[in-house]
């Protein structure tokens, strides 16, 4: 499609947003304007609650959908000439910025629903002053440190509760000839996220002086604690020997053999990944915290969530709340999520498909989530970037200070590619 | 024997020593090994004694504690007191106070079955908003508790009811499990310890103590307990044995782990689960374990756990069934026994070896010293055998005789045959590649014929690799043994010298032979050259005197006396100058001579001869050669009047002489190369002769030759100057077609003349008429830089056409030059018609290769203004063109103006001559030429003469050389500077038999003005006269 076509159909899919804002059909049925990404906008659960939103109150939801390369742009962009959709469809992370927040948001600390929500949804979808500022309506996973427990048991061992448990756990495993942690370093780029949530979840502060560029990792020492585990688990051996060369595809092969005990991923996985045929199955792992040098007790990473945000300047604000409300209904979201997996984002959530890894290790959860911070709120953050890093420092092209550096270097590399204000 | 022994005993006795030692160290080593295991073992049975016992203490006194308070709190008034109240009430229904405590509990909302979320630690006490706030600590229960707690360092204090409830100081309630022990504390009332693991995961062990019923705050309780963190268990054993890496658990005897003293943490839940998964114990030690902590007995095992081996030290704890455990790495535990055995292995070894070196040591010693000098004397061998065999010309090797490897090749073999000495070490054999016969290969058959002590030796002859260089051996091969090995020593003795001695004796012997036969050769020669004219001399003598009345026969007989004389002069001089050459006193006399001259002097000496057996006599010069070189002149001519001499004496009457001067390509700058050819079409000679023809006294036996007189030196002198020269002469002869000699010589040139490049300007255009093709071509190429135009025709007639048309065009040749002898219309008739239709205006010239005084009178009438000498050569045309344009018409044959007959006539000579006969002979000589003399008999004598002579008194001195009193040369000397008027002016003639080139240079460097040959030719002494009078312009 050329320029000038799409500049048409922009100007018509303007034209009919415009057209459709406040808009009443009919009497007493209200249009409500909602604007997301499309692959978002397409997961069952989501066309499901707005067909029992249309079917159940008459009204009808504008849909008005980006792809998702082109969202973060065309959306700001529309809000920027002042068409802010009633609903708006946003992940709490570094891009929310972009549409501002304070201005356009209602604050839903008051709705009735409020209190349905698990602990770290709400966690997820408040800013720094605990303010609400949408539904969590999305599937979700808890990341953490998934252990084969049965071999555990075998072993007479017990999952550790605190970082030195932990760093004694792998090396006992590794003196009895277990590989006790799986990190295939060729691809496994999620991992060090986990062990920088604490860092940045526990303090906002820091998070911000990081993002106006007031201070480096270099100046955060946990940071530096952090890769320097890294760096010595290596050299102990709990990463076994081939790690450098193994990838994605090596991790359910090494768990499923009891090769390797434990590994930093996420439950679904289990379900999405986790080929069969192996000595062990998803029945025989549990969860424990992260450990990474960066929390004592541990840590796990809440999933990322979509949010259901409302605009508090739209004329039909109660409409849009109602229709939050009717999502964060029991009934509603329990029929929206039934046979999903994922992990719960409301308290009375019980149809979608928990794992019992989860389940069993909730209160742990409970006491060591951390909000994804990392990879969604660092601004300039790269997975790849930093697993480049540590790859340089595992190869032994650069030391501890060296990898703090790199990650640095490349952090603030890619926040001057996006033009953000201080760098 | 006895010497072989003395060698051995050394080693014997360090090998028994050697072998002692060894056998002393595994039998001390395995005792230290057992000593230690045993010391370890002891060691880590005492140390975990105390360990035990510490814990034992830690126990007691913690339940010693908890008894202590709860005497404490009997006798605090406000716990007594709910105490009494609680204890009736719950003794009037326990069944509603189980209710009530499991509501209270529920109603806390900590309600569970599991163990580990019965626990409330300090923290979610603190937290816990429901309780806390309801309870003012305004007891002295809590702050004592506090106190203790800071003194003593547990986590936690709790109440506990027989309910299996408890209660924290703050007010914190849940459930306790401690591990089934609750009959045991409540109803036995013992006090018990016990693990428990918190919500958070975390675990504690809580010692508890059955006390007297109380109530705090509305809590009754039977029993109080202290909860420790696994940490604080640890810190409290303060087990830092074995650098911290010692691993102590206290664990029930089933295996479950109560805590460790790990660093960092517990993380076993149940260690003989863990021996059982991870060690290498079979299920028999397990079972006996198992049964030891059963059996609450103690014991120490090793096992391996991954690459790890520990001892597993365990002994009950006295307590509860409780086994305290400890496992120890046993590098660790033998690290310091290790180093007391290494350290003491360590001594024992330097004891020993310094024992064992004061022992062995002088034996070794002497040995060393024996061995040293033995290989200092081998060494010493070695290198003189090789300085020798470098300073010889000997090759020595030495092989085994199985494989024939090398065992010793003697390093001079590269110098003398040239192959590297890694490669004859690798293989033999490239050595035998060496011979000149090609490989030299001794058959291994005739190898092993060869008796043991016996040898056996060839002859070869080898060839150096690199310089090609022959050298003669004598192979002898020696059949040996040393010490039962059979080897082969090889030398290779060098025979070259006196092979090449032999050869030059050969030599010697066949070229005494050859002089031998050749003086033979030269005496019978000689002796029948010189008799032959000597017999006509004194035969003809003879008859002279008889006949001498006779003038017909006396002029007969003087005549042939002459011709016999003239040849034995001949003869002479040949000899004297072979003599000369062989003897290596010739040498060359290097000066600027003309080219053209040289081959006009030729012309006048040769054609004459020529002429006289009616030969044509032709000289070509083909290309352009330089006319002026710088050369030995005189040697030149020698040559090339030796080759043209016996092509015209070997020609027949009537034959064809040619000789042609061909200028080859230039061998360097400033060098010019010629060839001069001498062709006849004479008798020719036979190959065999060919062969010999350059030899002394060679000359070629036929009917012709015998009548032809020659003494046999003249080749021999020609190719001994040729050589002598630089240059190549070659021959190539057919007998009865003629002979071919070629010379090739090398001049240097000298600097050209600029001035030469004027003449040009005068002539342009020039006619040439000759019936040879090559002569037009080489006076085309000789003029080639000149300038000048040149129309070329091979006949008179065409000349004629030429001439006129050229002169029609009013384009008249500057110059016509006519060849005399054409067929057809020859030279002078061609002039005569050009000159009657052209008129007299263009000079011509007639080119010839004859004498042309026959026709001179009749050419010039024909209107040839001039006469040119073949070959052609620029300079002598321009010479001879040049009065002819200034008009100097008359003067154009000067040089070539004939001498007078009577030129001596009226002279007077001043003659000095020491021998009588020669004065009178030239006494008479010169009367008969009506010439006088005065005669003087030495060299001062005729200084004086001339000193005291009148000017004009003598018109020349005829100058002897070898003189008595005064010589010739200094005769000369001496008269060229006595001062008289004439004394510079008058000619000096050196006349003498000293008639070689030095003798000639000398005779001028001394002043003189020419030299004549003894014995005196008047013809020469008349050319000589004529020409220095006509050059001092005495003769008009």
């Amino acid at each position: 499609m050329n320029k000038k076509g799409a500049f048409a159909l922009l100007t018509l899919a303007a034209a009919a947003f415009l057209t459709s804002c406040g808009k009443t059909d009919d009497p007493g049925h209200t249009t409500l304007t909602l604007m997301g990404r499309s692959s978002d906008l397409e997961k069952s659960y989501m066309t499901s609650i707005f067909e029992q939103y249309e079917k159940s109150t008459g009204n009808r939801l504008d849909i008005i959908s980006f792809k998702d390369a082109d969202f973060e742009v065309n959306a700001s962009g529309e809000f920027a000439k002042g068409n802010v959709p009633d609903i708006f469809l946003h992940f709490h992370n570094a891009d929310l910025n972009r549409f501002d927040v304070s201005e356009n948001f209602y604050y839903m600390n008051g709705e009735d629903w409020v209190s349905d929500l698990t602990d770290s949804a709400r966690a997820y979808c408040q800013d720094k002053d605990e303010n609400l500022l949408g539904l969590p309506f999305w599937e979700s996973s808890v990341s953490g440190c998934y252990y084969n427990k049965t071999l555990l048991d075998q072993l007479g061992m017990k999952p550790a509760s605190s970082q030195a448990e932990f760093d004694v756990l792998c090396q006992v495993l590794t003196d009895t000839g277990y590989t006790p942690i799986c990190w295939p370093a060729d691809g496994c780029t999620w991992m060090f996220q986990f062990g920088m949530d604490p860092v940045f979840a526990d303090d906002p502060e820091l998070l911000e002086k990081l993002n106006s560029n007031q201070i480096t990792y270099s100046e955060i020492p946990q940071i530096t604690d952090m890769v320097q585990w890294a760096a010595d688990a290596a050299e102990n051996g709990w990463f076994g020997s081939n790690y450098l060369g193994e990838g994605w595809n090596d991790i359910g092969p090494a768990l499923g053999s009891g090769e390797a005990v434990m590994t930093f991923i996420w439950d679904t996985w289990f379900y999405t990944d986790f080929a069969g045929g192996n000595t062990y199955t998803v029945d025989d792992f549990a969860l424990m915290p992260v450990f990474m040098n960066t929390a004592d007790e541990g840590t796990y990473e809440g999933g990322n969530l979509n949010m259901m945000m409302v605009n508090k300047n739209s004329e039909q604000l109660e409409a849009a709340l109602d229709f939050v409300s009717f999502c964060a209904s029991s009934e509603n979201y329990n029929a929206a999520f039934d046979g999903i997996s994922t992990v719960s984002c409301f308290k009375g959530q019980n149809t979608n498909i928990q794992s019992q890894m989860v389940t069993d290790a909730q209160a742990s959860i409970a006491a060591h989530e951390r909000v994804s911070t990392a990879s969604s709120k660092i601004i300039g953050y790269s997975a790849d970037d930093v697993a480049s890093a540590f790859n340089d420092l595992f190869c032994g092209k650069t030391d501890v200070a060296g990898c703090v550096k790199l990650m640095d270097d490349y952090r603030i590399e890619e926040a001057r590619k996006q033009g953000i204000a201080g760098f | 024997m006895k010497k072989w022994f003395g060698k051995l005993l050394p080693s014997f006795l360090m090998c028994i020593v050697g072998i002692t030692a060894v056998l002393i160290g595994i039998t001390y080593f395995n005792f230290i090994s057992q000593r230690i295991y045993d010391d370890s073992t002891d060691h880590l049975e005492e140390i975990y004694g105390q360990v035990n016992r510490s814990f034992g203490s830690f126990v007691e006194r913690n339940w010693g504690l908890l008894e202590s308070w709860g005497d404490y709190f009997a006798l605090t008034d406000s716990v007594q007191n709910s105490s009494l109240n609680e204890e009736a009430s719950r003794d009037s229904s326990p069944a509603a106070e189980t209710a009530e405590s499991s509501d209270s509990a529920s109603s806390e909302g900590i309600l569970s079955v599991d163990m580990a979320s019965d626990i409330i630690s300090a923290e979610e006490i603190k937290s816990s908003e429901a309780v806390g706030a309801g309870i003012e600590n305004t007891d002295p229960i809590p702050d004592f508790i506090k106190k203790e707690q800071d003194y003593w360092g547990f986590s936690e204090f709790y109440f506990l009811s027989s309910d299996e409830s408890c209660m924290t100081p703050a007010g914190q309630k849940g459930r306790m499990d401690l591990g089934g022990s609750w009959d045991s504390l409540i109803s036995q009332k013992e006090p018990v310890m016990s693990s428990e693991t918190l919500s958070s995961g975390q675990e504690i062990i809580v010692f508890a103590a059955p006390v007297p019923h109380g109530e705090y705050e509305g809590f009754h309780f039977d029993a109080i307990a202290v909860s420790y963190t696994n940490a604080d268990m640890a810190d409290s054993l303060n087990v830092d044995a074995f650098s911290g890496k010692a691993k102590c658990f206290v664990i029930h005897h089933d295996g479950n782990v109560l805590f460790s003293t790990q660093t960092g943490g517990n993380i076993f839940s149940n260690y003989l689960t863990y021996l059982k998964a991870a060690s290498d114990l079979d299920d028999w030690m397990l079972s006996q374990i198992q049964n030891d902590w059963m059996s609450e007995n103690s014991g120490l095992l090793q096992c391996r756990i991954g690459n790890i081996s520990y001892c597993i030290l365990y002994q009950p704890v006295g307590y509860q069934d409780y086994i305290l455990l400890s496992a120890v790495p046993q590098d660790v535990i033998s690290a310091g026994f290790l180093s007391v055995q290494k350290t003491t292995i360590g001594v024992l070894i330097v004891i020993f070896l310094l024992v064992g070196t004061m022992v062995i040591a002088p034996i070794i010693l002497s040995s060393r010293k024996q061995s040293r000098q033995s290989q200092m004397a081998l060494q010493y061998r070695d290198l003189m055998f090789d300085v020798l065999s470098n300073s010889v010309d000997d090759i020595f090797l030495m092989l085994d005789t199985e494989n024939h490897t090398v065992d010793y090749i003697s390093p001079n073999t590269e110098r003398l045959l040239g192959i590297p000495l890694k490669a004859a070490r690798e293989d033999i054999r490239v050595v035998g590649k060496c011979a000149v016969d090609g490989d030299v290969v001794i058959p291994k058959a005739e190898l092993e014929s060869i008796p043991l002590q016996g040898s056996r030796y060839w002859e070869c002859e080898y060839m150096h690799q690199k310089t090609g260089e022959r050298r003669w051996y004598r192979m002898t091969v020696y059949h040996m043994s040393i010490q039962n090995v059979r080897k082969y020593v090889i030398v290779l003795s060098d025979r070259t010298q006196e092979q090449q001695m032999n050869q030059k004796l050969q030599e010697a012997l066949t070229a005494a032979k050859s002089a031998n036969e050749a003086k033979s050769n030269f005496l019978s020669n000689m002796s029948h050259d010189i008799r032959t004219p000597m017999n006509a001399i004194v035969g003809f003598s003879v008859l002279l005197e008889k006949d001498a009345d006779h003038a017909g026969k006396v002029r007969e007989y003087t005549r042939k006396i002459k011709a016999s004389s003239h040849h034995l002069l001949s003869l002479i001089n040949d000899v004297l100058d072979m003599s000369k050459i062989e003897s290596g006193k010739t040498s060359l006399n290097v000066d600027h001579f003309s080219l053209p001259e040289l081959l006009d002097e030729l012309n006048i000496i040769l054609m004459p001869q020529a002429k006289a057996k009616s030969q044509s006599f032709e000289i070509h010069v083909q290309g352009a050669p330089p006319e002026q070189l710088i050369g030995d002149k005189l040697h030149l001519n020698q040559i090339l009047i030796n080759l043209l001499s016996n092509a015209i004496k070997y020609t027949p009457d009537g034959g064809r002489i040619r000789f042609q001067v061909c200028e080859l390509p230039q061998p360097a700058h400033q060098y010019a190369k010629l060839r001069f050819v001498v062709q006849d079409n004479g008798i020719g000679m036979s190959e065999e002769f060919q062969k010999q023809i350059f030899a002394p006294f060679s000359r070629e036996i036929s009917s012709v030759t015998n009548k032809i007189q020659g003494t046999g030196l003249g080749m021999a002198i020609t190719k001994n100057l040729v050589d002598l020269m630089g240059g190549i002469i070659q021959l190539e002869s057919h007998p009865g077609l003629g002979s071919t000699f070629s010379v090739e010589l090398s001049f240097v040139l000298p600097e050209p003349e600029q001035s030469e490049l004027w003449y040009h300007q005068k002539v342009t255009r020039m006619l040439v008429a000759d019936d040879d093709e090559d002569i037009c071509l080489d006076i085309r190429e000789m003029m080639r830089d000149s300038g000048v135009d040149i129309v070329c025709t091979t006949e008179g007639s065409a000349a004629v056409e030429l001439a006129v048309q050229a002169h029609r065009r009013k384009e008249d040749f500057h110059v016509i030059l006519l060849d005399w002898k054409m067929p057809g219309m020859d030279g002078v008739e061609t002039a005569r018609r050009i000159r009657d239709q052209v008129g007299a205006g263009v000079p011509i010239l007639v080119l010839t290769s004859y004498d042309w005084s026959d026709i001179e009178e009749e050419a010039r009438a024909a209107g040839i203004n001039a006469f040119m000498p073949k070959p052609f050569f620029a300079s002598v045309f321009w010479q001879t063109i040049e009065p002819l344009f200034f008009e100097r018409a008359d003067k154009v044959e000067a040089c070539s103006e004939p001498i007078e007959e009577n030129v001596m006539e009226g002279l007077l000579f001043l003659v000095a001559e020491d021998n009588e006969l020669n004065a009178e002979i030239l006494t008479e000589l010169l009367d008969m030429e009506d010439a006088g003399c005065e005669l003087a008999v030495n060299g001062l004598e005729a200084l004086n003469m001339f000193k005291k002579s009148e000017p004009g008194h003598y018109d020349m001195i005829l100058m002897d050389v070898q003189m008595p009193v005064m010589n010739g040369y200094e005769a000369t000397r001496q008269i060229r500077a006595c001062g008289h008027p004439e004394a510079a002016a008058i000619p000096i003639v050196a006349m003498t038999a000293n008639t070689f080139a030095e003798d000639v240079r000398n005779a001028m460097d001394a002043g003189m003005d020419g030299h004549l040959a003894k014995p005196i030719d008047m013809d020469a002494v008349r050319e000589m006269v004529g020409r220095l009078l006509q050059k001092g312009g005495k003769i008009q």
